[in-house]
């Protein structure tokens, strides 16, 4: 493969990476703002 | 005038012990009942960034003060294991999360989507109103005490709610006392 | 004269009694209830040994001088050691009120070497009694609110 190919190879394998770590941690951390069910 | 912080800028927040300087855990999920107007508690994270839940949570009544750069605890043992805490904190009901609910006046008029909460810098967990999407797309603040019902989907407001939506939390911290007032409340 | 835990970071510490150098001051642990200075950690790490402040012959403006060897000790507990490890310094923390604000970073400690009484906190370019300090640990100071400026 030409040095170019490697490039983007290497670019495409860190993005892949990037997000993993984005989704996994907003998956992990989580969180809302959850309103309580009504009682009188 | 009120200091207001909304309850997206909590999320995340550390908690800390006063007398310990530790920073204990973070906050996850914050739980607020509409009927009393507050926070409930909170469940948490732990600190660290790929670390997730803490089995422990926070209810609002463990809480010393709840600021703009985190929420202060006496010390840990006002976290709570889940199953000595009330039902509300220690297993918070899926799908009632009112961020997406539709703000309807009595009259009938929507005031827009719910996008956040607001709540009363240095309290326990005081909701003073809510952030607001627009119909036309802008963001606006409206005071409680706001709705009459709320549902899974929808809040209805007396029809005066309409009078008081604000630009932004400086707005609405100066409008909450006088919206109190043209309700008659305290 | 006061003096500071700035000023006092690094300063040699020797045995009155051999007048040996026995290592230099690293930290200074504080007592929050009774606002002193309860002990001098020595060195940092496995190494690091601890005076307590009664065991001081004088806590001077050169040296700290330790009546003799047999006085260092140790870390005794787990907040002595985390102390020991440097995770407890408090010069440097973010400052947090009790409301859950923060005012500033703690830049420096003044005290009394005579007594190891603890006098002023110095956050930002202001200076507040060491009365206010409610509690200190990894990762922060608190502070009581009285302190806060005005939004």
């Amino acid at each position: 493969m030409s040095a170019l190919g490697w490039l983007i190879l290497v670019l495409a394998v860190l993005a892949i990476v990037a997000v993993t770590f984005v989704v996994v941690r907003r998956r992990r951390r989580g969180g809302g703002v959850i309103a309580t069910e009504g009682k009188p | 005038m009120k200091l207001l912080v909304t309850a997206s800028q909590i999320r995340g927040l550390p908690v800390v012990t006063i007398r310990g300087g530790e920073d204990v855990a973070e906050v996850r999920d914050v739980i607020y009942s509409p009927e009393a107007g507050r926070l409930v508690g909170m469940t948490l994270n732990k600190r660290g960034f790929f670390s997730g839940r803490r089995r422990e949570v926070l209810p609002a009544d463990a809480v010393h003060a709840i600021g703009r750069h985190a929420v202060m605890i006496v010390d840990d043992s006002s976290l709570t294991a889940r199953d000595d805490a009330p039902d509300d904190v220690g297993r918070p009901a899926t799908g009632r999360n009112v961020i997406g609910n539709d703000v309807l006046t009595e009259g009938g008029r929507s005031l827009g989507v719910v996008r956040d909460l607001a709540l009363l810098v240095g309290s326990t967990g005081e909701v003073v109103g809510y952030q607001i999407e627009k119909p036309t797309g802008g963001q606006g603040y409206i005071p409680l005490p706001a709705q009459v019902a709320v549902s899974g989907a929808a809040l209805v407001v007396p029809d005066v709610t309409e009078e008081f939506v604000r630009d932004d939390l400086v707005g609405l911290g100066a409008a909450v006392d006088d919206f109190r007032a043209r309700l008659g409340l305290a | 004269m006061s003096d500071s835990f700035r000023r006092a970071a690094g300063r040699k510490v020797i045995s009155r009694a051999s007048a040996r150098v026995l290592g230099a001051v690293h930290d200074l642990l504080v007592d929050a209830e009774q606002e002193r200075i309860a002990a001098v950690i020595i060195g940092r790490g496995r190494k690091a040994q601890l005076v307590d402040w009664a065991q001081l012959s004088g806590f001077g403006p050169d040296a700290v001088m330790v009546s003799d060897e047999g006085a260092l000790r140790p870390p005794s507990d787990d907040r002595e050691r985390a102390a020991a490890d440097g995770k407890l310094g408090l010069v440097g923390k973010r400052t947090l009120t009790e409301r859950g604000n923060e005012v500033g970073t703690l830049e420096d400690i003044t005290f009394d070497p005579e007594t190891g009484v603890v006098e002023m906190l110095r956050i930002g370019d202001r200076e507040i009694p060491a009365g206010s300090l409610l509690g200190s640990g990894p990762y922060a100071v608190v502070i009581d609110a009285g302190q806060e400026p005005p939004p």
